[in-house]
C-alpha cells in the first residue's frame, strides 16, 4: 500500500522531530557484513513493447551481493522471441556486451497489444523459456503542476519548485495493471526501488476496487520523485500495461527495498517468470516483460502552475 | 472408622483480607490453620473460605511486606473473619516480618508464573525515567522481544498476539503507546500484575501463549491520596478517594505526553500545527453493599496521536468492566464479569476538509463485548473447585475506507467480521496429601464466525504464493453461521512436595485461540488487524508441558526455580511473498499456515529480602517455525528467537532515603536473511538468497545496562506527602544495539550494496523524574 506507506513516511518525519527533541536518536550505520555466496544464474533484464524501433534483451550473470562491479554479461547466447501467431523474432548480441537486440523493421513493431510472446534462450546446455502477454493500456489525458514551497530546504532540488501529476483513467473491467514511469528530460526514469509505482485499475490492489476511475492521488504524483521541479524542467509520465504477474514482480522488489526501520518486512526472493526447461539445472532470476506504453510530456511554465495550496 | 467422624459438624469461616492503610483487597494472602494444619490463599479480591470441623482454631495471614496477623476463631457456626493487614513499613526497620505465603515458590500450585511487585517495578531503571509494566515484564524469563522499542513482547515461543492481556478482565488489544516505547498502564494504578507462561488454570482461555494478568488499584477507602509525578515524557496525577462511610471508594488516574508542548515554541511555522502526543486515562470505582456485594466498575481510555498539515493519524484502546462479587454462602463465591473492550485507529488526508478534491479517510476497530461468571466453591480445605464461562462478541471491522480522488468517490473498505466466542470450564484445585497438589480442569471453547458476511474459498495457484479468490463469493445474512469451531482444552498441574523447602511441578495445557492478528512486519504496528477465524483461518492451537524444580533457601531469602518447557504451536499464520494485510477483501489469500515448536530451559534465582533484591534469570531456549514452502519447507528460527537470554535486575537500598538500582540484559541477537546473490534488472539491484532460506543468520549480540537513583526527599510535602527524585541512565555504556541488520542498495548510488545496522536507541539516555504523594 504505497499511499499507507506515504503516510507512515509522514508520520516517521513527525515522530523524528519528536524523538529527536527527546534526544533519542534511532540511527543507521553501514557495517561489514558477511554472507554466504551462490552460484552465478542467469539474469534476464528485458521488456519488449509495442512501441517502434529495436528491442533489447539483457542476459547478465548474478554476482555476490556485495560485488559492486558490473555485471558479466552473457555471451554467445541464442535469443529469440516467438509471438502466438508464430513470427519469430531473433535478437542479436552484435556488440557482445550482453544486450541482445531485435533491431526491428519499419514494417511494424514487435509488441502488439492481445498479443503473447514466448522468450527462449540457449546459453551451452542451459535452455530458458518465459512466456508474457500485452495488455490494453489507457491513453494519459494531461499533466499538471502546482507551486509548493518546502518549509526547509531539502537536501536535494529546489525549496520552491512544483509537484507534477499525469491524469488518465483506468479501463472499465477489473484487474488492469500498470507501471508508471516519470520521464524527465524525455528519458523514463526509474532508477532505484522506491521509484517503482504499480497501479492495479486505478489504485493500489485487487482487495481495495478502484476500477474506471481516474488514478487516484498518491499514483498521480508518483511522476515527482523525491524533489520538486524547478520552472522549465521537461516532466512527463509513462504509462504501461502489464500482466498480473508482472505486477506482482515489481511488487515483490519494491517490497524488498523496504527491508528496513522498526516495521520492516522479511527480505523473501523475488519470482522470476523465467524458468530452467531442466529443472535440476541452475535457476535463472530476472524478468521477461511485455507492456503496450502511452507517454505524455510537458515543459513546467510557472504561469500555467496550479496556484499554491 | 465411625460414621460419625464423616457427619462431625462442619462450618465455614470465611472473609476478605485487606490493606490496613487503604483498604485495598490483598491477592494471594495465606491463610494457614494452626490447628489444621492448612489452609488456603485469597483470590484475586481478596477472599477466602475455608471449611472445618467445629473447634477453636487459630488463623494464620500471611503476605509478603506485611505484618503476620492472627485470629482466633471458635468455629460453632459459619463464621466471617475479616482481616486487616500493615505495611510493614509501618514497623520499626529491626522486625523480621514472617512473610507470605513467603513459601509460594515452593509450595503453591502455580508454576511457570511470574510475579513482579509494582513497588519492584517503581523502583528498577526506566526508559526516559518512565516506569513501564511491559518493558519490565521483558526482563523475566521466558520472555523476548523483536527488539528495543518494539510493541508487546514473546513468550516461551508465542508472538504479541498469542499474550492475553487483561486489564481489570477486559482484553486490551495494543498495549503500547508510541508504536512499542510505552505501554499503556499507568503504574499509579496498578496494583497488582501476573504473568502467567504455563500450567494455566482453566478459567483463562482465548489466547495460547500467556495471560498477563493487571489488576487496578480499587482506590484508597482510608483517605483521600494524591500521587502524581513529572517525568521526561508523562506528566501524571491520579486521585483516590473513599465515599459512603469507606464503604466505597475511587481512583482516577491520567497521563499525557508533553513533549509536544515543550516542543512547539522551537517549531517552525509549518511544523507546528503537527500533533504528536499521547494520553490515558484509567479510572475505577468500588462500593460494597453489606456483608455479601460488592462491585466494581473501572475503566481505561488511552490514544496516540500524530499528525500535521493535511493527515492525521491516530489508534487507542477503550475498554470498559463491570464486576460484581457475590457472596451466595461461606463456600461459593462469585465474581460477574461484564466488559467492553476497543481498538481503534484511524488514518487520513485532508479528513475535515468537505471541499477537498482528493480525500483518504481510513479506520479500523476491533470490538468484544463479554459476560464472564466465575464461580469458586470450597468444597473443603482439600478440594477448591472453581467454574464458570465467558461468552464473547466480536466485531471486527478490518478497514472502513474512502478514498476521493479528483472528487470520484470510491469505498474500499473491507467487510465487517462478526463471531462469538463460548466457553465453559471447571476445575479442581486438590490436595492429595501434604506433600501432594493438583489442579486439573477442562474447558471447551466454541467459536462460530458470523454473517452477515461474504464468504470466498481460494484456490491455490503455485504453493506459497497468492491464492485466488473464487468469485463471487457465497453471501450469509445476518447472523448466519458460516463456520463454527470447538475445541476441548485440558489443563493440569501438580506439585509434589519434596521436603520443605523444595518442589518438583509439573504441567501441560492446550489453549486454543480463535482471534489473529496479521502482521508481517518485524515489530506489531497499530496498523496491524486482529482478524477472526473463518473457513480459511483455522482456530490457532498450542500444547506446552513444562516440568520444573523449586527450591527456597536461607528461610526464604532466597527462591530459585529451573523449568523447561516443550510447545507445539499449531494453525500459525505466515504471508505469501509481497502479502498485502490492509484494507484488501481477499487478504485471506495472502496467508498461509503453518506450525511452530518452542522449548528451553529457564533458571531464575530471585532475592526477596534484605537490603539487596532482585533476580538474575538465564533462558537458553528455541522457537521455530514450519511453513510449507517457506524456507524450502524447512523448520527456521521466528523473528524472535533468541537462544540465550541472561537478564539480572538489583535494588540496594542504601540508606533510608536513598535506593539504587540497575538492570543488565545481555541476549542473542536475533535471526536475519541476508542475500547471497545480487542481480540487476531495469537498473534495479535486486538481493536474492540462492537456497530460498530464511532467518538462517543471526544480527550481533544485544546487551545493555541500565542504572537509577531514586532519592526520597527530607521535606514534608504540604505537611504530610512525600516526594522523591528519580534520576536514570538508560544504556548506560552507549551501545548501539541493532534492532535489525539488513541490506539494500545506496540511497545515492542505487547500483551500490552494502549492509545496515539500525538500531532504534543509538545513545545512553539520561531522565529525571519526581514523584510526589499526599
Amino acid at each position: 500500500m504505497k499511499n499507507i506507506k506515504a503516510l507512515t513516511a509522514k508520520i516517521t518525519l513527525g515522530l523524528l522531530s519528536c524523538v529527536l527533541v527527546a534526544g533519542l536518536t534511532g540511527c543507521e550505520d553501514v557495517i561489514d557484513l558477511e554472507t554466504a555466496q551462490g552460484p552465478a544464474q542467469l539474469v534476464v533484464d528485458g521488456w519488449i513493447t509495442n512501441e517502434a524501433g529495436p528491442q533489447t534483451i539483457k542476459l547478465t550473470w548474478s554476482a555476490a551481493y556485495f560485488d559492486n562491479s558490473t555485471p558479466k554479461p552473457v555471451l554467445g547466447a541464442e535469443v529469440t522471441v516467438t509471438d502466438n501467431v508464430g513470427t519469430i523474432y531473433e535478437f542479436k548480441d552484435s556488440a557482445s556486451n550482453g544486450q541482445y537486440v531485435w533491431s526491428g523493421t519499419t514494417k511494424d513493431t514487435l509488441g502488439r497489444i492481445g498479443r503473447s510472446y514466448t522468450l527462449r534462450i540457449k546459453n551451452g546446455e542451459d535452455v530458458y523459456t518465459a512466456s508474457n502477454e500485452i495488455k490494453r493500456v489507457p491513453k494519459i489525458d494531461s499533466i499538471v503542476y502546482q507551486k509548493e514551497t518546502l518549509p526547509f530546504k531539502p537536501d536535494k532540488g529546489p525549496k520552491e519548485g512544483y509537484i507534477a501529476s499525469f491524469y488518465a483513467r483506468d479501463f472499465v473491467g477489473e484487474g488492469d495493471t500498470y507501471w508508471i514511469k516519470p520521464v524527465v528530460n524525455g528519458k523514463a526514469e526509474v532508477n532505484k526501488a522506491t521509484e517503482l509505482t504499480i497501479a492495479y485499475d486505478a489504485a493500489f490492489n485487487a482487495g481495495a476496487p478502484s476500477d474506471g476511475l481516474i488514478f487516484i492521488l498518491p499514483l498521480r504524483q508518483s511522476i515527482t520523485k523525491d524533489s520538486l521541479y524547478s520552472a522549465g524542467a521537461s516532466v512527463g509520465a509513462e504509462l504501461h500495461s502489464i500482466t498480473n504477474e508482472a505486477f506482482e514482480f515489481i511488487k515483490q522488489v519494491s517490497a524488498q527495498a523496504s527491508n528496513g526501520g522498526l516495521f520492516a518486512t522479511p527480505i523473501t526472493n523475488v519470482k522470476s517468470n523465467v524458468k530452467n526447461t531442466n529443472p535440476q539445472g541452475i535457476r535463472p532470476l530476472g524478468y521477461f516483460g511485455a507492456s503496450a506504453v502511452t507517454r505524455m510530456e510537458t515543459v513546467i511554465d510557472p504561469a500555467k502552475a496550479r496556484p499554491e495550496d | 472408622m465411625s460414621i460419625s467422624a464423616f457427619c462431625q459438624n462442619k462450618h465455614t469461616v470465611s472473609g476478605y483480607v485487606k490493606d490496613a492503610s487503604n483498604g485495598e483487597g490483598l491477592i494471594g494472602v495465606s491463610v494457614y490453620v494452626r490447628e489444621a494444619q492448612t489452609g488456603v490463599v485469597t483470590n484475586t479480591y481478596g477472599f477466602y473460605s475455608i471449611t472445618l470441623p467445629a473447634g477453636s482454631y487459630t488463623l494464620v495471614y500471611t503476605y509478603i511486606g506485611y505484618q503476620k496477623t492472627t485470629r482466633e476463631v471458635v468455629l460453632d457456626s459459619d463464621k466471617t473473619v475479616s482481616v486487616e493487614m500493615g505495611d510493614e513499613s509501618n514497623e520499626l526497620a529491626e522486625v523480621t516480618i514472617s512473610t507470605k505465603k513467603e513459601d509460594e515458590n515452593v509450595k503453591g500450585i502455580e508454576m511457570s508464573v511470574n510475579k513482579v511487585e509494582m513497588k519492584t517495578i517503581k523502583k528498577m531503571p526506566a526508559l526516559f525515567g518512565e516506569v513501564d509494566l511491559v518493558r519490565s515484564i521483558q526482563l523475566l524469563p521466558g520472555v523476548t522481544t523483536v527488539g528495543e522499542g518494539a510493541s508487546g513482547f514473546n513468550v516461551r515461543g508465542g508472538d504479541v498476539s498469542q499474550n492475553l492481556v487483561l486489564l481489570d478482565e477486559a482484553p486490551v488489544y495494543n498495549s503500547s503507546h508510541l508504536f512499542g516505547f510505552f505501554s499503556v498502564f499507568n503504574p499509579d494504578a496498578v496494583k497488582d500484575v501476573k504473568l502467567i507462561k504455563g500450567g494455566i488454570p482453566a478459567q483463562y482461555g482465548g489466547r495460547i501463549s500467556s495471560i498477563l494478568d493487571v489488576r487496578m488499584k480499587e482506590g484508597n477507602a482510608k483517605k483521600r491520596e494524591v500521587n502524581g509525578g513529572i517525568g521526561t515524557i508523562f506528566s501524571r496525577l491520579t486521585y483516590e478517594q473513599p465515599f459512603a462511610a469507606g464503604k466505597g471508594s475511587f481512583i482516577v488516574a491520567g497521563r499525557r505526553s508533553y513533549i509536544d508542548v515543550l516542543a512547539k515554541p522551537f517549531l517552525n511555522k509549518d511544523l507546528r500545527d503537527s500533533k504528536f502526543y499521547f494520553y490515558d486515562l484509567t479510572a475505577k470505582v468500588n462500593y460494597r453493599l453489606g456483608e455479601k456485594d460488592t462491585f466494581y466498575a473501572s475503566g481505561y481510555f488511552g490514544k496516540d496521536v500524530f499528525g500535521g498539515g493535511d493527515f492525521a493519524f491516530g489508534w487507542g484502546n477503550a475498554t470498559a468492566t463491570g464486576r460484581w462479587n457475590h457472596i451466595f454462602s461461606n463456600k461459593l463465591f462469585m465474581n460477574l464479569t461484564a466488559f467492553y473492550s476497543n481498538y481503534d485507529y484511524s488514518l487520513g488526508q485532508n479528513v475535515n476538509k468537505d471541499d477537498a478534491k482528493d480525500k483518504f479517510d481510513w479506520k479500523s476497530k476491533i470490538i468484544s463485548t463479554s459476560i464472564k461468571p466465575d464461580f469458586t466453591y470450597y468444597l473443603t480445605p482439600k478440594n477448591q473447585i472453581t467454574f464458570g464461562g465467558q461468552y464473547i462478541r466480536y466485531d471486527s471491522r478490518p478497514g472502513k475506507a474512502t478514498a476521493i480522488s479528483e472528487g470520484e468517490k470510491t469505498d474500499i473498505s473491507q467487510e465487517p467480521r462478526y463471531g462469538d466466542e463460548s466457553a465453559l470450564y471447571i476445575g479442581n484445585e486438590q490436595k492429595l496429601t501434604d506433600r501432594i497438589s493438583l489442579q486439573y480442569g477442562l474447558r471447551y471453547s466454541y467459536f462460530r464466525s458470523l454473517g452477515s458476511g461474504t464468504q470466498y474459498d481460494y484456490i491455490e495457484v503455485t504453493p506459497g504464493d497468492r491464492k485466488q479468490p473464487v468469485l463471487p463469493g457465497k453471501e450469509y445474512g445476518k447472523g448466519d453461521v458460516i463456520k463454527s469451531y470447538g475445541n476441548w482444552e485440558p489443563r493440569f498441574s501438580a506439585n509434589i512436595g519434596i521436603s520443605s523447602s523444595a518442589s518438583i511441578k509439573a504441567s501441560y495445557n492446550r489453549t486454543s485461540q480463535y482471534l489473529h492478528l496479521l502482521s508481517n512486519t518485524a515489530a506489531s504496528s497499530p496498523l496491524d488487524v486482529w482478524t477472526l477465524s473463518s473457513s480459511n483461518i483455522l482456530p490457532e492451537k498450542a500444547d506446552q508441558v513444562a516440568l520444573g524444580w523449586f527450591q527456597n533457601f536461607k528461610d526464604n531469602t532466597y527462591e530459585a526455580s529451573v523449568e523447561v518447557y516443550y510447545k507445539k504451536l499449531y494453525n500459525q499464520i505466515d504471508y505469501v511473498p509481497g502479502s498485502d494485510l490492509l484494507l484488501n477483501k481477499f487478504v485471506e489469500g495472502d496467508l498461509l499456515a503453518g506450525k511452530g515448536r518452542a522449548y528451553g530451559a529457564e533458571f531464575y534465582l530471585k532475592k526477596n529480602k534484605g537490603r539487596l533484591t532482585g533476580w538474575l534469570s538465564y533462558t537458553l531456549s528455541r522457537t521455530e517455525r514450519l511453513v510449507e514452502t517457506v524456507n524450502n519447507s524447512e523448520w527456521f528460527a521466528a523473528r524472535f528467537d533468541k537462544p540465550h537470554n541472561v537478564t539480572a535486575v538489583a535494588i540496594y537500598e542504601l540508606k533510608k532515603r536513598l535506593s539504587l538500582s540497575a538492570n543488565f540484559t545481555i541476549a542473542s541477537g536475533t535471526p536475519a536473511t541476508f542475500p547471497t546473490t545480487r542481480y540487476t534488472v531495469g537498473g534495479i539491484v535486486i538481493g536474492e538468497n540462492y537456497n530460498g532460506a530464511r532467518n538462517n543468520s543471526r544480527i550481533p549480540a544485544y546487551h545493555r545496562l541500565d542504572l537509577a537513583a531514586t532519592l526520597k526527599s527530607k521535606r514534608k510535602l504540604f505537611g504530610s506527602g512525600d516526594g522523591e527524585w528519580v534520576f536514570s541512565v538508560y544504556n548506560v555504556y552507549n551501545r548501539r544495539n541493532p534492532f535489525s541488520v539488513y541490506t539494500r542498495a545506496n540511497e545515492d548510488t542505487p547500483l551500490r550494496t552494502e549492509a545496515i545496522r539500525y538500531s532504534v536507541i543509538g545513545n545512553f539516555i539520561p531522565a529525571i523524574t519526581y514523584n510526589f504523594k499526599f
